[in-house]
């Protein structure tokens, strides 16, 4: 006890406006603290974050954060969850609720705006929580294993649609995970980490042929199964 | 239910046969009798109304200071150094100690009993408060963090509203303590109340009338809890387990 392990060793990548990029890693290898890091959450021990090239003081601006626990606030209706980032920043409330309902209307929640999260299923959850983090219109948005605890298929149908809104809206998309598959399917680029001290392995650009937004069918894609055996080997999970 | 009514029915029975000492252990039909000569008399309302007015403001004093204090030690580091020795003291001390002092301050009549209900309340209220506030998920604070939420927002949107949960359930708790400050009170120094009236019923040797007072009192204590829980249902529409 009380011997400190280094965790993360220099890291820089590269995240293009409307791009998406996956960070895959062996599971304990410093992802979510990584994700920690870049939001200035918690601070390096040693060395600094750098976003556009300049340390942030604080919280960076334009940074939308979502985790796999939807964390809804239990007293807060659907919508209210929504407007939680826009009262923050403040302004008017009934711009707020406009937004919060346009975006639930997209997410196919036009329905639940009123109910509180307790009536609400898993992937419902994590729908209001993806529209709560999208409201306040971040430029780069990290997920840190968002849909890992929905099952298979609430989560195709909710990673199809996160999609297609953020390739629509525009915004960068950093996701980490420890799923190769998911991670091939949904990025343009997948960088792979390795074990403690995390650092960048390999980074693979993912070009396939098909429907980006028919994540079942590009699983059958050629090309698929190539990108998802070298990643694998580069992980050298033990 | 059925256990009860069968416990009564013995005692009765025993009592009526002369096995049990009705002088000592009452019996319930004289209980009974001493019950409704109370309440026709109408002599046990102003001890009612006294006792109840003293435990609802010390239950409110004491909840009002505990939980803003309680959560204040949340915001500031500071007051929670400051205060942390002083709630450990206060709350190691059995409240009946403090009653000579509290006599000597406030006098003898009401002020001295809400006084004593609001020290036997403000402690729990304190530490369940801080609790609640401690028990908010971090990773919840993370994301109002992300947001940019300043402190002061983090504390008002996230930190008080998911500390109601364990507020009420202080509510609920306090309320008894409330009721016990009231009653040590009387019993130390009194004119009325429903202590003062099983203080003396108790020194009379009156058995009856002082099971009397305490189904009374019990029933004080049973209506106030029931109002609390009917509150959090209105205010807390979220809980469904609550309904």
């Amino acid at each position: 006890m009380g011997e400190t392990l280094e965790i993360i060793r220099s890291i820089s990548f590269s995240l293009a406006r409307g791009e998406i990029v996956s960070l895959v890693g062996p599971s304990g290898c410093g992802k979510t603290t990584l994700l920690n890091l870049l939001c200035r959450l918690i601070e390096p021990s040693q060395g600094s974050v750098k976003w556009h090239g300049n340390e942030v003081g604080g919280v960076p601006p334009g940074v939308g954060y979502m985790l796999q626990k939807d964390l809804l606030l239990p007293w807060r209706t659907a919508i209210q969850n929504v407007m939680l980032g826009l009262q923050v920043k403040g302004g008017s409330r009934a711009e707020h609720r406009a937004r919060a309902s346009e975006l639930l209307d997209r997410l196919g929640l036009g329905g639940f705006t009123d109910h509180f999260p307790s009536t609400l299923s898993g992937g419902m959850r994590q729908r209001v929580a993806l529209a709560r983090t999208l409201a306040p219109d971040p430029d780069v948005l990290l997920f840190d294993e968002p849909f890992s605890a929905l099952d298979f298929q609430t989560k195709i149908l909710i990673e199809r649609d996160t999609l297609r809104l953020i390739r629509e809206l525009r915004r960068s998309l950093l996701l980490i995970t420890h799923d190769v598959e998911e991670a091939v399917c949904l990025s343009d680029r997948v960088i792979v980490l390795s074990h403690r001290p995390c650092m960048i392995v390999a980074e693979h650009r993912i070009d396939m042929d098909g429907d980006r937004d028919n994540l079942i069918a590009l699983r059958e894609t050629k090309g698929f199964a190539h990108y998802v055996r070298r990643i694998w080997a580069e992980l050298d999970i033990r | 239910m059925f256990c009860c009514a069968a416990l009564i029915g013995v005692w009765q029975w025993r009592a009526r046969e002369g096995a049990l000492n009705a002088f000592l252990y009452g019996s319930p039909a004289e209980i009974g009798t001493a019950l409704m000569t109370t309440i026709e008399t109408g002599a046990i309302w102003t001890d009612l109304t006294t006792t109840a007015l003293e435990t609802m403001a010390g239950f409110t004093l004491g909840n009002v200071i505990g939980t803003t204090l309680g959560l204040a030690l949340w915001y500031s580091r500071f007051v929670s150094r400051v205060l942390q020795p002083f709630i450990l003291a206060l709350g190691s001390i059995p409240i009946i100690a403090l009653a000579p002092i509290t006599i000597i301050w406030f006098g003898t009549g009401f002020a001295s009993k809400v006084a004593m209900s609001t020290l036997s309340v403000v402690v729990v209220s304190i530490i369940i408060a801080y609790k609640g506030a401690l028990g908010v998920d971090p990773d919840q604070i993370n994301l109002m963090l992300s947001l940019r939420a300043r402190r002061s927002q983090i504390f008002r949107l996230l930190v008080i509203p998911a500390s109601m949960t364990d507020i009420f359930a202080g509510l609920k708790l306090t309320v008894g303590f409330a009721l016990l400050g009231a009653i040590v009170g009387e019993f130390m120094s009194s004119t009325k109340g429903l202590g003062h009236e099983i203080f003396k019923s108790g020194s009379l040797y009156a058995i009856s009338a002082v099971f009397a007072e305490l189904i009374i009192t019990v029933a004080l204590a049973l209506a106030l809890s029931g109002i609390i829980t009917r509150v959090e249902r209105r205010l807390l529409p979220w809980r469904h387990d609550l309904s």
